[in-house]
């Protein structure tokens, strides 16, 4: 849904966001999850310094990542995906940093909540456009990411009484290669949520990404052959009527 | 009015008046969101489904003429031989871009391939020219076409 009314009077100049400005609020906060499972909040970046210095500070969080006891990485999306690919291209940005397969990585849309997922650079109305979607997620989303896989790695070194810096991350295990000990990241997902969130993570090198730049298929693709796929017109909110106009079949007709 | 219709396979009694669009009923009444709605008028090929196995515009079939008929829509175009080998193509070939028209281009598609499992370029011209795709993936849908004909 792209605003063009909105998107034309953004003010001021848009600005990438810099590494000064992540580290100036706090992105991530992690909580034990209904199911037991890892909860990473993330603030995703204003784009723009005005909207940013107005409430920053209040800006309630506005995407999600859950690690179920399952495994399964769950990424609450509130840019829609309209064809431009952000339901691959931002699991892939997630993915790289936690070190996970792309079709462990799924994507739900955020529900209608203004207050939670709101746009801050269309005024706080929960719209996608701008072609900002990807351009605000390259660091914080690979942030994310690292995040929890730094979590998961010291929640596998606390069990196995090691230093964490003799581990790693792949494919949704984590691994200590001296020993050649794994444990999947869906046996520590309980235990990550109570680790401590790590101030700093080290995001890789782009000489070491294995997924991004790489050609992908769309995730959104198989819903969109078999009709599973949820779009606007097909959101039934409890107790929503379904109304249509009642047209004069005859021009200049009246009531 | 009581109407019973069949949809893929089930019969389905719902109570609408006579001469409610097909569509409205599959995506307001049965909640089967699958066939989109996009014009209306029979112009833009969104809301194709199977009537008895033949593409038609469900936007513009009122549900009182359906009577006997078998509906089959994209929620089960998966269960039929030529469905199958269509989706499979469109995900070969990665068709789909916002994929808003797609149930229906599968549709057409879809009713094309079991009635002519082999189409010349002007066959899949004359049965697909009803179904109106805004990102433009026409060249891929004419090559997963050719693709899953050539699977048969």
């Amino acid at each position: 849904m792209i605003l063009d009314h909105l998107t034309s009077g953004a003010a001021g100049p848009i600005q990438s966001p810099s590494t000064s400005d992540l580290s100036r609020r706090s992105f991530l906060q992690a909580g034990a999850a209904a199911g037991g499972g890892l909860m990473l909040s993330l603030n995703l970046p204003l784009a723009n310094r005005e909207v940013e210095a107005a409430g920053a500070d209040e800006l309630a969080p506005n995407a999600f990542i859950r690690i179920g006891g399952d495994g399964q990485i769950i990424l609450t999306m509130p840019y829609v995906e309209m064809g431009q690919g952000t339901y691959t291209s931002i699991p892939m940005l997630i993915a790289e940093e936690l070190e996970v397969d792309l079709k462990q990585v799924r994507l739900e849309h955020a529900p209608p909540n203004e207050k939670l997922y709101g746009n801050p650079l269309f005024g706080g109305i929960q719209a996608t456009g701008n072609s900002n979607a990807i351009r605000a997620a390259w660091q914080p989303l690979r942030q994310a990411g690292a995040t929890a896989r730094t979590m998961l790695i010291a929640a596998a070194a606390k069990r196995w009484n090691i230093d964490p810096a003799s581990c790693r991350a792949e494919s949704g295990e984590v691994l200590h290669p001296p020993t050649g000990r794994t444990i999947k990241y869906a046996e520590l997902a309980a235990a990550a949520a109570r680790m401590p969130v790590p101030e700093r993570v080290v995001l890789k090198r782009p000489e070491d990404f294995k997924l991004i730049g790489t050609p992908a298929k769309r995730l959104d693709a198989p819903s969109k052959v078999n009709g599973t796929a949820v779009y606007g017109i097909d959101v039934r909110p409890p107790g929503v009527k379904i109304a249509t106009l009642a047209q004069s079949p005859v021009f200049g007709g009246r009531a | 009015m009581a109407i019973t219709i069949k949809v893929n396979g089930i019969d389905r009694t719902i109570d609408v008046d006579g001469d409610t669009p097909l569509l409205w009923v599959l995506r307001d009444v049965l909640g089967m969101t699958g066939t989109k709605f996009g014009c209306g008028m029979a112009l833009c090929g969104a809301c194709t489904v199977h009537v008895d196995g033949a593409a038609s515009r469900s936007c513009v079939t009122p549900v009182d003429s359906i009577g006997k008929s078998e509906i089959t829509t994209i929620e089960a175009i998966g269960g039929t031989a030529a469905g199958a080998r269509i989706q499979k193509a469109w995900l070969d070939r990665e068709v789909v871009q916002c994929g808003y028209c797609q149930s229906g281009q599968i549709m057409s598609a879809s009713a094309l391939l079991a009635s002519n499992p082999h189409p010349t370029d002007a066959d899949i011209d004359d049965a697909m020219s009803g179904n109106i795709c805004r990102c433009g993936t026409y060249v891929r849908i004419r090559d997963a076409i050719k693709q899953a004909a050539q699977s048969n």
